[in-house]
């Protein structure tokens, strides 16, 4: 259920922005999701969603963006993409795709980054403030 | 008129778990403290291995327990006369370094030489967060059946010592404690896996060694 604790965190940030560049509404808000995190997406929104009512971000769209888990490997020296299987979180840490090494360092896919927001501002209240 | 604009944020909510772990471990450094997280199933044999060490190892000792309610494992290590820090996660499944950074200040870390910090149990939540500890320790028991390991990969990657415990009734429960070391292997090749029955002591003085190495470093 770490979600909530995440979900939390994300309401937060976007509450924090919307305010911070007078927002009237909020829109959309992008999350950008590791591969590797341990978050399921649909909880995770189901989350946001409930976490949102009564707040500014209320009916907002959640867009989850999923990053691709990369690796750099230290046996042959290979950076990228893993190759990674969704129903199986055991494939990309096992073996590099170039050599199939286990010996690797994983660069990406740990995220659970807000990437944007859109709002609706007012350009009257934005140039009264 | 209302108008729509795009505002970039890049907030990334694990960066920020991170980045107050390693304010965390600034802390415990300047202190010259060592700390440890326990990670690892409900009932696997956590809050036992935690009551051995700190009768075991010979230095002065803290723990944070960290448990949904945590008074219970708390009060088992009071009866050590240690300084203890109980960290309830309410509707939480794991420690992060927020509840850590407030259980730092409250503790008398000038006067200890190693903090135990004791996760709530689960093999899934706790990967996530980092707490600003040293090592990683990973408690498993053969009685959670031995497809543990492959079934929860990701926090055997990020271990930096595993536990396979209660190996004496592995028989009994019809699990492969070879099978399950063989699986911690394959996700991480160099980490050091000690099978022990700590109810019968066997398999502490490894752990203790392997810690004490690990301070060394």
């Amino acid at each position: 259920m770490h979600e909530l604790s995440m979900a939390d965190a994300i309401v937060k940030t976007v509450i924090e922005a919307a305010e911070k560049n007078e927002a009237i509404e909020v829109l959309e808000v992008t999350v950008e999701l590791g591969q590797m995190t341990l978050l399921n997406p649909e909880q995770l929104k189901f989350m946001l969603e409930v976490l949102s009512e009564d707040t500014i971000v209320n009916g907002a769209k959640f867009n989850m963006e999923e990053v691709p888990i990369e690796i750099e490997c230290f046996s042959c020296g290979f950076k990228g993409k893993a190759d990674t299987d969704e129903l199986d979180h055991y494939v990309p840490i096992i073996n590099c795709p170039e050599c199939e090494e286990r010996n690797l360092n994983i660069t990406a896919g740990r995220e659970c980054n807000v990437k944007n927001i859109k709002i609706e501002k007012s350009d009257e209240d934005a140039q009264d403030s | 008129m209302h108008k729509i604009a795009d505002i970039e944020i890049q907030h990334d909510i694990m960066l920020a778990n991170r980045k107050l772990a390693k304010k965390n471990q600034k802390i415990l450094d300047k202190a010259n403290v060592f700390a440890v997280d326990f990670l690892g199933a409900i009932g696997s044999g956590k809050t036992s291995l935690i009551e051995k060490l700190i009768q075991e190892m010979d230095y002065p000792v803290a723990v944070i327990a960290g448990d949904v309610i945590s008074k219970f494992d708390a009060g088992r290590f009071e009866q050590y006369n240690v300084p203890v820090i109980g960290l309830n996660t309410g509707k939480e499944c794991h420690l992060d370094s927020h509840l850590v950074e407030h259980a730092l200040h409250d503790l008398p870390l000038d006067e200890v030489d190693i903090l135990f910090i004791e996760n709530v149990g689960n093999l899934i939540c706790p990967v996530d967060f980092d707490l600003g500890s040293h090592i990683r320790v990973v408690v498993i028991s053969v009685s959670e059946g031995d497809d543990t390991v492959e079934k929860h990969p990701l926090i055997f990657k990020d271990a930096d010592l595993v536990v396979i415990n209660k190996v004496d009734i592995a028989c009994a429960v019809g699990a492969d404690e070879d099978k399950m070391v063989e699986d911690v292997k394959k996700i991480n090749p160099d980490v050091q896996v000690i099978k022990t029955s700590l109810k019968e002591n066997k398999g502490l003085s490894e752990i203790i060694e392997s810690l004490e190495k690990f301070m060394a470093k």
